[in-house]
């Protein structure tokens, strides 16, 4: 192993706050990823069937579907309007009307999920979709034309490693206000390394491939080599880190709330209904702190679970799940 | 095997490390029950930036609370005069030999007669040099928090040790507040010709009071605790309670969590509504003190220089919109709070305070119907007041990551929509709410609190004309609200420079009615003070709206 | 292996003072340190802080005034607890220490642990569990856990063995009046410990498992068990030891960053460490705070970094880094 292979090491860990390796990037670390270059089609065909095997992947995916029609079609599914108050009854356990239970405004809690999760769903989704991208991008560019790019954009990568990630969230969230764009646009600037030294690495192994060569030759420019014949090739991968991508922002997203730099009401999410739930530990009315908290555990598990899967589909020797 | 023994070298190595962390200035004594050792533990969900009282980093109120007032003297002091209005008054303490004297005359002048036997902790007596003193710290020191007052007074001649002369170049109505409320008389003999900021901002080792720090600086733990003792030398009651810990907990709602676990003793919580329902049946060995008479008035303020509310009409219709009483039953009820306030004088002001003017409003969609189709307004289909294609809409800012406020939002929001009126909310940052959209205007509605500092009236700060921010007064005024009601300047200015009592009443209750009539902004509630404390707390424990809970704790006794 | 260091050193230097630099200027941007002073009455205190702060000059000069200070182990004065920031941020680690030590010491033992059992009896029934708890561990919102870890270990077990005191605690290090390493510090630490190595445990354990499978399905573990040396023997000797190098990496570049982890741990136990101060600065728009803050934060990541690439390469003898 030389350096470079060693640094795969770190792509995914910077997720949480709380620092760990929530993403658990094994397959970087021990070269299982799509290293072994361009798949012929019908690798695609292989890859959905063991992907449908994995039944666990499969139910999650199933699972997230389900989650993500419930919340976006939340004022057609959920039982009562947001916010609608009934001051009368306050707060009630979970009861046949109230399956879980209401707040001390006499909010129905399971509306309120659905509805805040639209904003957690959409935090989630929108961070992976730009971090993704960004860190395609900086990797395929930083992979592809070497030398001082190569070192300029992975200093830059070591930068955003380096500094902690509430710094930066903090302050820009100070700076722009805490709307839902800012949160979204701060935690994709800070999600993207991973994803940048995954693509690199994977460009690296692929730009002195045969195929490479082969459209370099005939005379495609740079560009068109990177997007049409590198980037496809390390999709897997790519999209395995953004499953990853959507588990770190909306854990990322609950812990700002709790800080109180999360998304402000009257917009909710699950992390905000969360951390104003928190005076309830060790009273009757803990429900409140189970509910949304386990909303959150079973997407972000359901993302985990889906990653896995589709890593190990991915993965060829696949024994290390 | 090598690899083994690294691995137990190297645990072994972060053991001992972190034990020696961990016995960093330790004395090794065991965690004992609080009450056993007859220490109180309090929980304090604030800590203050630092103890030098004067300077601007002693703003925290928590500060004031556990360590200004229970260890510097003041001259007067503050008590509910009538626990049925809740009006507060202004009495000499044991500092004073009796109520300072007014000199007649045109000229205000007050006499203070010191009590001979008041003395430091190291038992030189508390003269008029420490008066003296702490005036021209105030006044000539750097980074100083308030002058108001101060800056009224001409000099403050010491023609004995016991007397005090402080003679006003422009009368000041508010004179019992000086070296009172967020101040205290300052040793001169320890502190005249040093850094008064560098020896007192950690935590100081002298006190006037029934308490002292203990061990000066080191009774201030950075982050965990500020510790008091009994100052032995004090010339009152002695405190009866060994120890008094104050505990950082800043996370509010922990603290009712580490109260129920034992983990402390007394709280005085903000009234956050995420609690109540913790006490809502009380706590099972704890006794719960909820009290509206303190110096807080929640308001909406209404931006008078805006559509909408540029127009008397719809900011009387927005009063008749509001069942106020049962916002505040909503918002406070668990605690016995179940009245709105209807003056912006605070509870302990209740005796220049007139209801009248605000009373009238209640929940009457009749009558709102009738002032807003009276201004040309109509109701669209969607529900909602329109004139002119404009929509009565507007936005409702307040403090970001306050429960209570955000709470409140959501039910004015929802009867706003009841009565026709779209209410959309922002939070804000407390500086960018009170530093640049109130001074600038950038607001229709906005949801906060006005604090007294002390129990004296008037309102000129926040609802003069001459105080409204503009370029020529440097936009240094506070009439954020802009409020500009024609007669309402000379009152409440006279009320400001009025010495005799009766008078000030009278004036006063005037200004009300004034505001009150031409709805300016709304008052919503007092804020509740809530004391939470163990049983085996006993004595006059209370609140005290502006001294905090612990002005009288060398009375409190701990049962064992 | 010297001149790789001087390298890796090198690289680090440039990339802290690149991390001082954007921490700086964006903590100028997002706070002015004089906003707390706009509720002082006296409007001139506010001009004389600017002038006194340097505000007044223009940034670069700022930063190379700070920085200079800084290398001289001045990082400034708190704007509003007054204090050296150097005297807040050692007190703050003394605290952060203690917890990332015990978190660190404990994750690691735990971690190793599961995955080498994991991987040993792979498709065993404890595998299937340790996989399931550890999806759930790197799931979990961190905070999330703490309060049902306080909901559980604090007021149900209390209640359910009605016990008059409960066994664990959640407020600070210590119960008032006591100090020290006894019993009572550790019924605190066991709370804050527990939440901040789960996530730990969780990943560190999968790493641990993978690698370890890997190892034992390698050619020389397979000739060295046909060659008759005893299981025991192999897994701890040989695959253990090889196992182990590239979670070590993984471990070293964790722990680096599980400063920014104690942030929320603090802030929900009270207990005054790095974490703590942050959010206060941030609360109170504490610039010089936030600034050196950023800084030593970003050294840790780079230290451990470093020890990372040192572990690498100590572990692994056939790696000759150059």
């Amino acid at each position: 192993m030389n350096r470079d292979s060693r640094e795969g090491a770190q792509p995914l860990e910077g997720l949480g706050l709380v620092g760990g390796s929530p993403s658990m990037p094994i397959g970087a670390e021990l070269g299982i990823g799509a290293l072994d270059g361009p798949k012929p089609r019908s690798q695609w065909q292989l890859f959905g069937s063991r992907f449908l095997k994995h039944r666990l992947a499969v139910f999650s995916l199933v699972l997230l579907i389900l989650l993500i029609f419930a919340c976006f079609a939340a004022n057609l599914v959920a039982p009562f309007p947001a916010n609608e108050q009934d001051l009368l009854i306050g707060a009630v356990g979970p009861n046949a009307n109230h399956w879980f239970g209401t707040d001390e405004l006499g909010r129905d809690m399971l509306s309120e999920i659905l509805y805040a999760g639209r904003t957690s769903l959409r935090i989630g989704l929108t961070v992976a979709f730009l971090s993704t991208l960004l860190g395609t991008l900086v990797g395929a560019i930083s992979g592809y034309f070497g030398k001082w790019a190569d070192q300029g954009l992975m200093r830059l990568t070591d930068l955003f490693l380096v500094i902690p990630q509430l710094v930066v969230l903090a302050i820009a969230i100070q700076g722009f206000g805490s709307t839902q764009v800012v949160i979204a646009l701060s935690l994709a600037a800070l999600f993207w390394m991973g994803e940048a030294r995954v693509v690199r690495g994977q460009v690296l192994a692929l730009r002195e491939r045969e195929f490479v060569e082969a459209a370099r030759s005939i005379g495609a420019s740079p560009m068109r080599v990177v997007f049409r014949h590198i980037i496809p090739n390390c999709l897997g991968p790519i999209l395995v880190g953004a499953t990853l991508g959507v588990a770190g922002a909306i854990l990322t997203e609950s812990a700002l709330s709790y800080l109180g730099f999360g998304v402000q009401l009257p917009a909710t999410s699950w992390g905000n209904l969360l951390s104003s739930a928190r005076g309830y530990v060790g009273t009757p009315q803990a429900y409140l702190i189970y509910f949304p908290g386990m909303m959150i555990l079973i997407t972000v598990l359901a993302v985990n679970f889906l990653g896995d899967g589709l890593r190990d589909a991915l993965d060829p020797r696949g024994n290390n799940g | 095997m090598k690899l083994r023994k690294y691995v137990v070298t190297t645990v072994a190595l972060f053991a001992l490390l972190s034990m020696s962390l961990a016995a960093c200035g330790s004395n090794g004594s065991n965690g004992n029950s609080a009450a056993a050792d007859g220490t109180l533990v309090v929980g304090a969900d604030q800590e203050p930036d630092c103890l030098d009282w004067l300077a601007t980093c002693s703003g925290a109120s928590w500060g004031t609370y556990a360590a200004l007032v229970t260890t510097l003297p003041q001259p007067y002091e503050t008590y509910a005069s009538d626990s049925d209005s809740g009006a507060y008054v202004y009495a000499p303490t044991g500092l004073l030999a009796g109520e300072a004297t007014v000199a007649p005359g045109s000229q205000q002048i007050i006499t203070y007669k010191l009590n001979p036997a008041a003395v430091w902790s190291d038992g030189v007596a508390i003269t008029s040099a420490d008066f003296k003193y702490t005036f021209d710290q105030i006044m000539s020191g750097e980074d100083i928090y308030d002058t108001t007052g101060y800056a009224n007074v001409e000099s403050v001649a010491t023609p004995d040790p016991q007397t005090v002369v402080v003679s006003f170049k422009d009368s000041y109505a508010g004179w019992k507040g000086l070296f009172s409320g967020g101040y205290g008389v300052l040793p001169s003999h320890l502190l005249e010709g040093k850094n008064r900021n560098a020896i007192m901002k950690d935590g100081y080792s002298f006190s006037g009071g029934p308490w002292k720090l203990d061990g000066g600086k080191s009774g201030w733990e950075k982050g965990v605790s500020i510790t008091l003792v009994p100052n032995e030398n004090y010339w009152g009651t002695k405190p009866s309670i060994k120890k008094v810990v104050f505990r950082f907990i800043t996370d509010t709602s922990a603290q009712f969590q580490a109260f129920k676990a034992g983990e402390v003793d007394f709280l005085y919580p903000q009234p956050q509504p995420d609690w109540f329902p913790a006490v809502k049946g009380g706590i099972e060995g704890a006794t719960i003190k909820a009290t509206a008479d303190t110096s807080s008035v929640e308001a909406l303020w209404l931006n008078n220089s805006k559509p909408p509310f540029d127009n008397e009409s719809v900011r009387k219709a927005i009063a008749y919109s509001l069942d106020r009483d049962a916002i505040v039953k909503r918002l406070f009820g668990p605690l016995g709070v179940n009245k709105a306030w209807q003056s912006f004088n605070p509870p302990i002001v209740a005796a220049y305070a007139d209801p009248a003017g605000f009373s009238g409003y209640t929940l009457d969609l009749a009558k709102v119907a009738e002032l807003m189709t009276s201004q040309g307004y109509a109701k669209g289909s969607d529900g909602y007041w329109a004139r002119d294609g404009v929509k009565a809409s507007f936005t409702l800012k307040t403090t970001v990551g306050n429960k209570r406020r955000e709470l409140t939002a959501q039910i004015l929001q929802a009867a706003f929509k009841t009565a026709g009126f779209e209410m959309k909310i922002k939070t804000e940052d407390a500086g960018v709410l009170f530093g640049e959209s109130g001074p600038t205007g950038d607001y229709e509605m906005a949801l906060y609190a006005q604090v007294a500092t002390g129990p004296e009236p008037g309102n000129c700060s926040i609802f003069c004309s001459v105080n409204i921010p503009t370029e020529a007064n440097g936009n240094s005024g506070n009439n954020w609200t802009r409020t500009n009601v024609s007669g309402l300047d000379d009152l409440l200015q006279a009320l400001d420079v009025e010495i005799g009592n009766a008078k000030r009443i009278e004036i006063s209750k005037q200004a009300d009615l004034l505001i009150g009539l031409s709805a300016t902004s709304i008052p919503l509630d007092p804020l509740p003070n809530t004391v939470i404390y163990r049983n085996s707390v006993r004595g006059p424990v209370a609140d005290n709206a502006t001294m905090g809970p612990f002005w009288n704790m060398n009375l409190w006794t701990l049962k064992g | 292996m010297i001149q790789f260091l001087g390298r890796r050193l090198f690289y680090s230097i440039v990339v802290l003072l690149l991390a001082s630099i954007v921490a700086f200027v964006g903590t100028r941007i997002a706070f002015d340190p004089t906003a707390r002073l706009s509720q002082v009455r006296d409007k001139e205190v506010r001009e004389r802080e600017r002038e006194r702060l340097g505000l007044d000059k223009p940034i670069a000069v700022q930063y190379a005034k700070w920085v200079g200070d800084f290398a001289q182990g001045d990082m400034g004065t708190s704007e509003v607890t007054r204090q050296p920031v150097a005297t807040m941020l050692g007190s703050g680690l003394s605290y952060t220490m203690q917890l990332m030590l015990w978190a660190v010491i404990l994750s690691i033992i735990a971690a190793i642990a599961i995955g080498v059992y994991s991987a040993v009896r792979q498709y065993s029934a404890g595998d299937y569990i340790f996989t399931t708890v550890s999806f759930i561990g790197i799931s979990i919102p961190p905070f999330w856990f703490a309060f049902i870890a306080i909901q559980f270990f604090v007021f149900q077990l209390t209640a359910w063995l009605n016990l008059s005191r409960p066994i664990f605690y959640f407020v600070g290090l210590h119960s008032t009046g006591a100090s020290g390493f006894n019993i009572d510090y550790l019924q605190h630490l066991f709370l804050p410990v527990l939440v901040l190595t789960v996530q730990n445990i969780a990943g560190w354990s999968r790493y641990q498992r993978a690698s370890m499978l890997d190892t034992l399905n390698s050619d020389y573990i397979r000739t060295a068990r046909a060659k008759g040396v005893p299981r025991r023997q192999v897994i701890t000797r040989h695959a253990l030891r090889n196992a182990l190098i590239p979670v070590v990496t993984v471990m070293a570049l964790d722990i680096g960053l599980l400063f920014g982890g104690l942030v929320i741990t603090e802030q929900i136990f009270s207990i005054p460490g790095m974490g703590r101060i942050f959010v206060q600065a941030i609360t109170n728009g504490d610039a010089a705070v936030l600034t050196s803050w950023t800084v030593v934060a970003a050294f840790f990541v780079l230290l451990f970094n470093l020890i990372a690439d040192l572990a690498y390469g100590w572990l692994d003898p056939r790696v000759r880094i150059a």
